[in-house]
Parts: C-alpha cells; sequence; structure tokens
C-alpha cells in the first residue's frame, strides 16, 4: 500500500493525493477492525487444474497399457525373466498359502542337464505347470523348466501374451526337441486337451498319453524322463459337464461348467483352493537302449504305457498321502 | 574368388535386383552383368548390359532364353516380384508365377549353371500350430487370404519341379522375413510408420526381421558362391511385437480381429494403400522362421531384429521421445 503513495506523490497534485491517503488509511482501519471482529474463516486455496498434464499422463496410460512391467528383451521362445520375476511373489503366495503344495521327491531331477518331466495335465488354465516350473525354480533357482501348452490356449487372447511371457511354450515335438538341445528341461503333458478337458467324476484318471510323441523326443535327444505326479489340481476347477454350442463361438474346443464358472462370471476363472501334492518318481533312463530306438514303433509304445502306469501310480501315491481334498 | 560368368538379373529396377547390381559392381566392375526388366531403370550403371523384357507376355519365356544364350548367361537371379501385394490379382499372377514359370522355362532351354529365386518366409504362414521356429521343411501353408504369398508358393512348388527335370542347375531359394533397413520400403514398412498402428487386441506375436544389408549379403553369396539349397534369410533373434512398437514410440490402436479385418480389407482393394486383410494374421500367429542353415552358408547375420529395427526407426525419425 505504501509503496503505492510513494510511487503516486510525485505525479499527484496536492490536496487530492492527501485526501485519497487519508480515505484509504481509514478503510485500512475499517478493513483490520472487520478481521478482528469476524476472525477469518480457514478457506480452502483454490487449485488450478492443470488439465493438460492429466490428458498426457493418461494418453501416456493408455499407449503403454499393460506394458510397464515387461521388459521387453525376450528369450527366443518368448521368456521376459522381468515379468517372471515381477510374477514369483503371486506364484510364491499360490504355491505357499493357496494350494499349500507338498513337494516329494525333488532329489529325483538331475542337478546338471535338461531332463524331460512328464505330467498329468488338469483345467483349462495351466496352473499346474506354472506351479511345477515354480516348485522346480525354488529347489533348484538354475533349473527353470519350460512347460508346454496347448495350441488353442497360447493363442487365446490375452492370455497368449503373458503365458509366453512366463515360460510357456507351444506344445509340439519340434519346441520340445529345440529346448533340450538348448539346455532347458522341458515339462510335458501328453494327455493334452484330453487331460484339460476331463469332467470331475473321471479325475485322476489319466487318458491316452498321445501316440509316444514324448517317448520320441526323449530317444531323439537322450535325455532322461521323470515322472511327475500333479495332485489337487484337479479339483481345483471341478469340471461337471463340457458345453459345447457357446464354446464353438469364441473358437475354444468347449465350455467347461464348474462349480463357480459361468454362475459367478468372471470370479468363476479363480480356481478352488484344494490341497495339491507333486510327487517327482524315479527318471526313466534310456541310455541302455541302442541309438536307432527312435524307428522302433513297438518300443516306443511300450515305453509311452509304462510311462502312463509310472506317473498313475505317482498319483495314486499323492492321493493316498492327502487327508482330503482341502487337507 | 572364381569368376562367377555373366549374371543375368530379372527385375532389375526391384530393390533386390537394383541393390545387388550396385553390391556386386562395387565388389569388382569386372563382373559382367546382364539385365532384364518391363523398363529401363533410372540411372542404370552403363556396366550394365540392360534388355527390355515384359514377364507378363506370353512369348517371354523364348525372349528371356535369346537373351540367356546370346549374353551366355551362367547364373540367373530371379528377383521380378511385386515387392508388395497389389489389388491386380490377374497382373500379380501374370507376373509372378507364369513369369517365373517363363524364367525357369527359359533356364532350362540355356542351361544356365545356376539359377537363384528370393522367396519369403512369409510362404511358412501364420497359423496357430506353427513350432516357435519354423525349418526350411516345413511344408509351405501360406494364408488362403493373400493371393501374393499363394502365387510365390506355386512359383516354389514349380521351381521344385523344374529342378528334378533340370538336375544340371544348381537352384538355390532364398526366403527372407521382412526386410527393415535404412533405405528398403513396402507395405510393412509403410504400416509401421503410421503415427497410429492399429494391431489386433490380445495378442503379442514373436517377430523377426533381417536387416537390409544381411539380406542382400546373402543374396550376393549365393549369386557368387555356390549353395544350392533352400535357405531362410533371417536376422538373430525374436521380439514381441508390443516391444518393436514400443521401440518405435508408436501410438497403438488396439482392435478386435473382426473389425480391423473389415476395415483393412475394402481400402486395400480400392488402392488406398492400407494393407490387405492376410497381412493382420501375420501380426496375430506365430511364424517365426529358424535361420541357422541360411548362417552357416552365409555367416551369421550382422543385425539382430532388434538393431535391424532400430536402424529403420533410426532413419525414419519415427522415435518420438517422450
Amino acid at each position: 500500500m505504501s509503496e503505492e503513495i510513494e510511487l503516486e506523490t510525485p505525479m499527484g497534485a496536492g490536496s487530492s493525493d492527501v485526501l485519497s491517503a487519508e480515505l484509504r488509511e481509514a478503510l485500512d482501519g475499517l478493513r483490520g477492525e472487520i478481521r478482528t471482529r469476524f476472525p477469518e474463516r480457514q478457506r480452502a486455496p483454490v487449485e488450478t487444474i492443470d488439465w493438460m498434464a492429466i490428458i498426457q499422463q493418461i494418453q501416456r496410460r493408455v499407449s503403454t497399457l499393460g506394458m510397464s512391467e515387461r521388459s521387453g528383451e525376450v528369450d527366443e521362445f518368448g521368456m521376459d525373466e522381468i515379468v517372471l520375476r515381477r510374477a514369483r511373489p503371486l506364484l510364491e503366495l499360490l504355491y505357499e498359502h493357496y494350494w499349500r503344495i507338498e513337494l516329494h521327491g525333488i532329489d529325483q531331477i538331475p542337478d546338471a542337464g535338461p531332463c524331460l518331466l512328464v505330467a498329468n495335465r488338469s483345467g483349462l488354465l495351466p496352473y499346474d505347470g506354472l506351479m511345477v516350473s515354480h516348485a522346480i525354480w525354488r529347489m533348484r533357482p538354475k533349473l527353470q523348466p519350460r512347460f508346454m501348452v496347448a495350441d488353442w490356449l497360447i493363442t487365446l487372447p490375452f492370455v497368449q501374451p503373458y503365458l509366453a511371457r512366463l515360460g510357456g511354450v507351444r506344445a509340439c515335438r519340434e519346441n520340445a526337441e529345440r529346448l533340450i538341445r538348448s539346455g532347458a528341461s522341458v515339462l510335458v503333458f501328453p494327455e493334452g486337451q484330453k487331460g484339460a478337458a476331463k469332467v470331475f467324476r473321471e479325475r485322476y484318471r489319466l487318458k491316452r498319453f498321445g501316440r509316444g510323441g514324448v517317448v520320441r523326443v526323449a530317444l531323439e535327444t537322450r535325455v532322461p524322463i521323470i515322472p511327475v505326479g500333479i495332485v489337487g489340481a484337479e479339483e481345483a476347477h471341478p469340471i461337471l459337464f463340457k458345453w459345447s454350442a457357446p464354446a464353438r463361438a469364441v473358437g475354444l474346443p468347449f465350455l467347461p461348467v464348474t462349480p463357480t464358472f459361468p454362475l459367478f462370471g468372471p470370479l468363476g476363472f479363480l480356481p478352488l483352493p484344494t490341497k495339491w501334492v507333486i510327487r517327482f518318481g524315479e527318471p526313466i533312463s534310456i541310455d541302455h537302449l541302442p541309438p536307432d530306438a527312435a524307428s522302433d514303433e513297438l518300443l516306443i509304445s511300450r515305453m509311452n504305457e509304462e510311462l502312463r502306469s509310472e506317473v498313475q501310480a505317482l498319483i495314486d501315491m499323492g492321493l493316498s498321502d492327502r487327508g482330503s481334498v482341502w487337507e | 574368388m572364381n569368376s562367377p560368368g555373366v549374371i543375368a538379373i530379372t527385375g532389375l529396377g526391384s530393390y533386390l535386383g537394383r541393390s545387388l547390381v550396385k553390391r556386386l559392381l562395387r565388389r569388382s566392375p569386372e563382373i559382367r552383368i546382364v539385365g532384364m526388366d518391363r523398363r529401363r531403370p533410372f540411372r542404370l550403371d552403363p556396366l550394365v548390359r540392360f534388355h527390355t523384357v515384359d514377364l507378363t507376355e506370353p512369348t517371354s519365356d523364348s525372349r528371356v532364353a535369346e537373351v540367356l544364350a546370346e549374353e551366355r548367361a551362367e547364373v540367373v537371379v530371379h528377383t521380378a516380384f511385386r515387392s508388395e501385394p497389389t489389388a491386380d490379382f490377374e497382373t500379380d499372377h501374370e507376373l509372378e508365377t507364369i513369369g517365373s514359370l517363363h524364367v525357369m522355362n527359359a533356364c532350362a532351354a540355356a542351361k544356365v549353371k545356376r539359377l537363384i529365386v528370393t522367396s519369403s518366409t512369409m510362404l511358412y504362414g501364420p497359423w496357430p500350430d506353427n513350432p516357435n521356429f519354423l525349418t526350411e521343411q516345413h511344408p509351405l501353408r501360406g494364408h488362403p487370404g493373400s493371393h501374393s504369398v499363394s502365387n510365390r508358393i506355386q512359383v516354389e512348388s514349380l521351381l521344385a519341379k523344374w529342378r528334378s527335370r533340370n538336375p544340371d542347375t544348381e537352384v538355390t531359394v532364398l526366403r527372407n522375413c521382412w526386410i527393415f533397413g535404412p533405405t528398403y520400403t513396402d507395405h510393412v514398412a509403410r504400416y509401421f510408420s503410421r503415427p497410429l498402428v492399429p494391431k489386433l487386441i490380445g495378442y503379442d506375436p514373436l517377430m523377426q526381421f533381417v536387416h537390409e544389408d544381411d539380406c542382400m549379403h546373402a543374396l550376393e553369396t549365393a549369386t557368387l558362391h555356390q549353395h544350392p539349397g533352400v535357405f531362410n534369410v533371417v536376422g538373430s533373434g525374436v521380439l514381441p511385437l508390443s516391444t518393436i512398437l514400443r521401440i518405435a514410440g508408436k501410438r497403438i490402436l488396439p482392435m478386435p480381429p473382426p473389425i480391423l479385418y473389415r476395415m483393412a480389407n475394402h481400402p486395400s482393394q480400392g488402392q488406398t494403400g492400407d494393407p490387405p486383410e492376410g497381412f493382420y494374421d501375420y501380426l496375430r500367429y506365430l511364424w517365426v522362421a529358424d535361420g541357422q542353415r541360411g548362417w552357416d552358408a552365409f555367416g551369421e547375420p550382422v543385425y539382430t531384429t532388434r538393431e535391424a529395427w532400430m536402424s529403420f526407426v533410426s532413419t525414419r525419425r519415427m522415435r518420438r521421445y517422450r
């Protein structure tokens, strides 16, 4: 205030300045009086909203939707180390607290060198593959077995980008052989889609093990086969019956009707917290077989059946270990 | 280097033909090159002997045979293909399939020593049941929606038959994946140059590119030396599509497949430049090729997929820094 007056005086002319100065003084006094009588309420400061910044931020979020957690560096089968590392706590939570997984026979897995793990398949989403792979990683951090996923699942929209980054590979002989040759262990589910589509009353009864592709891969690459029995996964998504009419419309092989799906909508995708037992069996060595065994069809089909009964035995053992589905 | 003899190049005006001439002459001006194309290319090197040949004409096979006999060509490099599909299905078929047949017949008549044909890994086709790495033995399943790919598959099957009838000629087929680099342009490069890139929602396949220098190096080596057989010419390493677009700082427009296919199909047939419907399947499923056989023959690629892409992005100044 005073500054203004000082500035104005040189320009102004006499009495009117004095008058205005007096007037201002009086007004200031009045203002002071009012302030003391009516204590000032805390007024919220008016925030200026920077709309442009918000729009830019939204734009950035939209254009990088779902990508911020990806490193972009993938291995030749599309696994992303950073995504996997970020997913570890979630996998650990599922492993330790949700399914309370009990692990037997981890010593059967060789410390070095690739092997072919053969397990029973169940449920539409590959939780079993993720869990076995995580279990082995927990015990042997150097081993990161890649799990094989059926064609229709690895090309399913929205599922495909994540499965590949978590280590899923499309199930086919070429991929399995290439992975083993590059030194990785591979987890396969030779039951394939027939295993995933098992209804609840057929649980823990193994389906046919394909046409012996697993044995063929092992014979070609000369790696040991380790049977794996997974108990609990088959009750995580109990399929009551299959509904094929709406499934064809969306390109699925069938639509499973479980106690929670499609009754509860997307919530029905949540698996049930059953008790899991994963049991590794004794490795089936193929060293004693001649190198041309891969062309012996009868031998392959016999070994395939042998392998199937091994896995079935491991499942039966796992079932007797477990008190009930939940314990 | 032993003298390769006279090299005849069909489709001199195409990117591959033009760059091959440049590279060969840079290597040694002694190399004798005969060029054939529909019309004389702009700024043709005077060392190249040029003949006008239109492969879509019915008698072009005898015309090519005449040129080959007259010039005593020993090596034929067939690059007379469309670098991108056009809406003119009929001419595409006449040029690519029937034109190649004419060249093959002319080669048989002129008894050339070697025939090199450029092809593409797109011929394997994007299929959900492809293995992660397609080897040269994998059947060429192509894409039903892409007439250009179907034409090239016919070329390869004609060539396989031709090879069994003409065992004295060494045949080399180079299947390259999508080429990226500072100078190469086709519909793929244009698609990725757009400011807003439409993409199929929920799909993020692994992609594989080859740098133009690596591609040309393979073609040059195959021209000068003996490498009979089929080779995938690809860069090393793979990258997910989302990473590729993010490196270029692209805005992505995710769209559900039925809508995007419909949107892409009509303008492409009206030749307004959008890629045809079949193209988007190549951004949906996996069609990565195994390059080991090609790398063993022509040497390891200098550029990885990421580097090929980076060189494309940096020369086009596409990167938007945020």
